[in-house]
């Protein structure tokens, strides 16, 4: 038990460290001169929709940017490392294919976990300046001020972080799922992106072909089940539109919907494990 | 092969042994079968049919890739690291940790002449002999019975390839058995005790090197001081007894050994 | 929500992805449809507020009836939703200098005014739990429709959901009183001083309240009086 943990860990950070090395970090710079502009763009309206539209743009800019890192990540991790030739000298090891591919997810998430808590972190304090900005202006009446301080330090944007944070990492593990199997990079994205948005669009073509009454076919209808088996409803993490648009989300939400990513992704790694298993390097 | 590729059969009826403490070689041109051999061996590939067994244990298992220290054909590795750090990393992968590990890192950084700061360096900024040796202490970090190195001196310069042909023979004193396949035919000449030949993927040849490269029925003597006059006699002598000169001449060095002599001292490690 | 339970709410289903696609054209559709629809939205309200610069109304409820749909949970979309049609388009309408006819300008103003209150109307059961829209709704009542009964009966809604301004319980009184119910809000604002116990919180105006109580009391009394000659 020990020896796995241990290996599992060699493998995880060794891919933490080639993604530090190789200088992913400094997309976060990009992400941080968004914020900044965006910051300053709504500023003719009212306090509260800008304080939502620089929500809706900090979370939008942390998942398009974790969506990429997720992707590109999980495109290197086994597909670019068997390009490179670099994956022989791991698998010759006294080590575990599955252990290879858990050590590889988890490095990938911790790489995904500690950038999200960065720009977190930077759209916190984008918030807190907008705070100072509008107190300035608008601010002189107490109530306003309380009402201001509190859409910039609503607790339950660590909510939605979490929410955030859990949707990525079952990306990445569709992506680590679809690079045990494939052997081009640009398939394993192609696929990955197509299931992203197959997971959107699901509840959508659920509403239409099984509730709206019309007569769905009995194919339709199999079809339907079978994605919602197979693909995970992305809409579940609309909760952090909730969140951003003020309502109140409980922990018991956020938690169920915690639960059922971690299902997913114990699934998605199993499978990858089962697949890469059976195959020739 | 991938999926909608055509099956390729890479090797064919392969029946092979090494023994323990020996230098084994795999020849053979390219695309004759030396990879897909090791990488059976390793349990990277499976078989379609037949069995192979490390040290007792079936070829693949865990037990058996403990037995086992690898260093592909062109090895690729994360450029990112160091030496020390690659060690460190194939050392981890194989179980080990704490000051054991570390103790044997700057052990085997010091037998490649890789220690100090050499180890330090990133991978990247190493010449093709200095990837080769890191990969070579990567390989032993587990102390593996058996070495398999996959066309070690590939694109090495002369004295990189001494080195490691130096290295080969070194481990085979302390009692390691050594596979390594090359196409560098007579580079195998001077380690290996027995050797496989494999032609699309079949075996041709095994054998010991003696047994099989002797020419049993010939007696060769160089000397030196012999005049030309007495050559003439010496060549009568022989013929008299029915004996038959084959070839006669004076001996051609080899150009390694050549090229290698003609270096500063320095320049020869 | 599911679509028969947005066909329940509103009287209309909600968006598909293909009427989505229709609406909203290739880059906001993906946006929308790839889990950005906050941005999506944002960028409707940004549409809208262009085109109220440029008075192009049509334009302006489009954009915020679409930005509602996308996302209906979000109170302060219907607001600024239902403060553009009843009271921008409204007084925009008014004040159309290229209608001559008064009586024509004052029923397209009235229009809009409608137009804003059945969009607050599905805005309150969209976002049921706070009080915003109730009070919002409350607001449209009073000044754009002169309805006070109807913006006192919102007002007691909006002070329900208890996120309510502290202020907004004085309002129903006021409402009360301007509907002509004076006997009504003097009972309603003396149930209110009773209710805020001993000390009252002064956040609450006690004094304010006190001070109607006597205004209402001299009125009625005045009334009675008036009614015996």
């Amino acid at each position: 038990m020990m020896g796995s943990l241990r290996r599992i860990g060699a493998v995880a950070g060794n891919t933490f460290l080639e993604a530090v090395r190789q200088k992913v970090f400094a997309v976060l710079l990009v992400f941080g001169l968004v914020l900044i502009y965006g910051a300053n763009y709504f500023t003719e309206f009212s306090f509260q929709e800008q304080f939502k539209f620089l929500k809706d743009l900090g979370y939008a800019a942390i998942s398009l940017t974790g969506l990429l890192v997720g992707l590109l990540g999980a495109t290197q991790l086994i597909p670019g490392e068997i390009e490179r030739r670099t994956i022989l000298t791991a698998l010759c090891r006294p080590l575990r294919r599955w252990e290879f591919i858990v050590g590889k997810y988890l490095g990938l998430s911790i790489l995904l976990s500690v950038m999200i808590g960065v720009m977190a972190v930077a759209v916190a304090g984008v918030l807190g300046w907008k705070e100072a900005q509008l107190i300035a202006r608008e601010g002189s009446d107490p109530a306003v001020a309380a009402l201001i301080r509190a859409e910039a330090r609503d607790p339950r944007l660590i909510q939605a972080v979490v929410l955030l944070e859990v949707k990525l990492a079952v990306v990445a593990a569709i992506a680590v799922f679809f690079s045990t199997v494939a052997t081009s990079t640009t398939f394993v994205m192609a696929m990955t992106l197509m299931v992203y948005l197959i997971g959107h669009l699901q509840s959508v073509a659920r509403e239409q072909w099984l509730e709206s009454g019309e007569v769905a076919s009995w194919a339709a209808k199999f079809f339907l089940a079978g994605v919602a088996f197979l693909v995970p409803d992305f809409n579940l993490y609309n909760l952090i539109d909730e969140i951003v648009a003020g309502n109140a989300v409980s922990w018991r939400s956020t938690l169920e919907v915690v639960g059922y990513s971690g299902v997913y992704i114990a699934v998605l790694l199993t499978a990858a494990s089962v697949v890469f298993e059976g195959r020739d390097i | 092969m991938g999926w909608f590729r055509g099956r390729v059969l890479a090797l064919e009826g392969l029946d092979m042994e090494v023994h323990r403490g020996e230098v084994f070689g795999l020849l053979g041109p390219n695309g004759s079968g030396k990879s897909t051999a090791m990488k059976m061996i390793l349990g990277l590939l499976r078989p379609t049919r037949g069995r192979a067994e490390v040290c007792g244990y079936r070829a693949g298992t865990i037990a058996a890739r403990r037995q086992i220290g690898f260093l592909p054909e062109n090895p690729y590795f994360p450029n990112f690291l160091s030496g020390a750090e690659l060690v460190r990393y194939y050392g981890r992968l194989s179980g080990m940790g704490g000051r054991v590990l570390e103790k044997r890192i700057q052990e085997l950084l010091e037998m490649v002449r890789l220690g100090g700061e050499a180890g330090k360096r990133p991978l990247r900024t190493y010449s093709k002999g200095m990837l080769q040796r890191a990969g070579l202490a990567g390989a032993m970090v587990g102390d593996p019975e058996i070495l398999m190195l996959d066309e070690p001196t590939a694109g090495v310069d002369p004295a990189g390839s001494r080195e490691i042909r130096d290295l080969i023979l070194e481990l085979r004193q302390r009692g390691k058995t050594v596979i390594f396949s090359s196409h560098l035919l007579e580079q195998v000449e001077d380690v290996a005790d027995r050797v496989i030949i494999l032609h699309r993927g079949q075996k041709l040849r095994e054998g010991r090197l003696d047994d099989l490269l002797t020419r049993k029925k010939e007696w060769e003597v160089n000397v030196q001081g012999l005049k030309e006059e007495d050559r003439k006699e010496l060549r009568g002598w022989l013929e008299k007894r029915g004996v038959q000169v084959v070839r006669e001449g004076a001996p051609r060095e080899r150009l390694e050994d050549y090229f290698l002599r003609s270096l500063p001292e320095e320049k020869r490690r | 929500m599911t679509q028969s339970q947005r066909k329940a709410t509103y009287g209309f289903t909600g968006p598909t992805a293909v009427a989505i696609r229709e609406k909203l054209g290739q880059g906001l559709a993906l946006a929308a449809l790839g889990g950005f629809r906050g941005l999506a939205a944002n960028a409707l309200m940004l549409q809208a507020h262009g085109a109220w610069e440029e008075q192009q109304w049509v334009r302006v409820r489009s954009s915020l009836e679409l930005a509602t749909l996308l996302q209906p949970r979000v109170a302060v979309f219907w607001d600024t939703a239902s403060w553009h049609l009843a009271w921008n388009a409204a007084v925009a309408a008014e004040r159309y200098s290229g209608e001559p006819s008064e009586t024509r300008r004052r029923l397209e103003a009235r229009r809009w005014v409608e137009a804003g209150r059945s969009l607050l109307e599905r805005g309150t059961k969209a976002v049921p739990e706070r009080a915003l829209l109730f009070q919002r709704l409350g607001d449209l009542y009073w000044q754009r429709l002169e309805d006070y009964q109807a913006a006192a009966d919102c007002y007691r809604q909006a002070i329900a959901k208890g996120d309510a301004p502290s202020y907004l319980e004085r309002f129903v009184g006021y409402a009360l009183d301007k509907a002509g119910d004076k006997r009504g809000a003097l009972a309603y604002f003396r149930e209110l001083r009773a209710q805020m116990g001993t000390p009252p919180n002064p956040e609450r105006r006690p004094e304010v309240v006190d001070r109607e109580i006597l205004k209402l009391e001299k009125e009625l009394a005045g009334q009675a009086s008036a009614k015996k000659k």
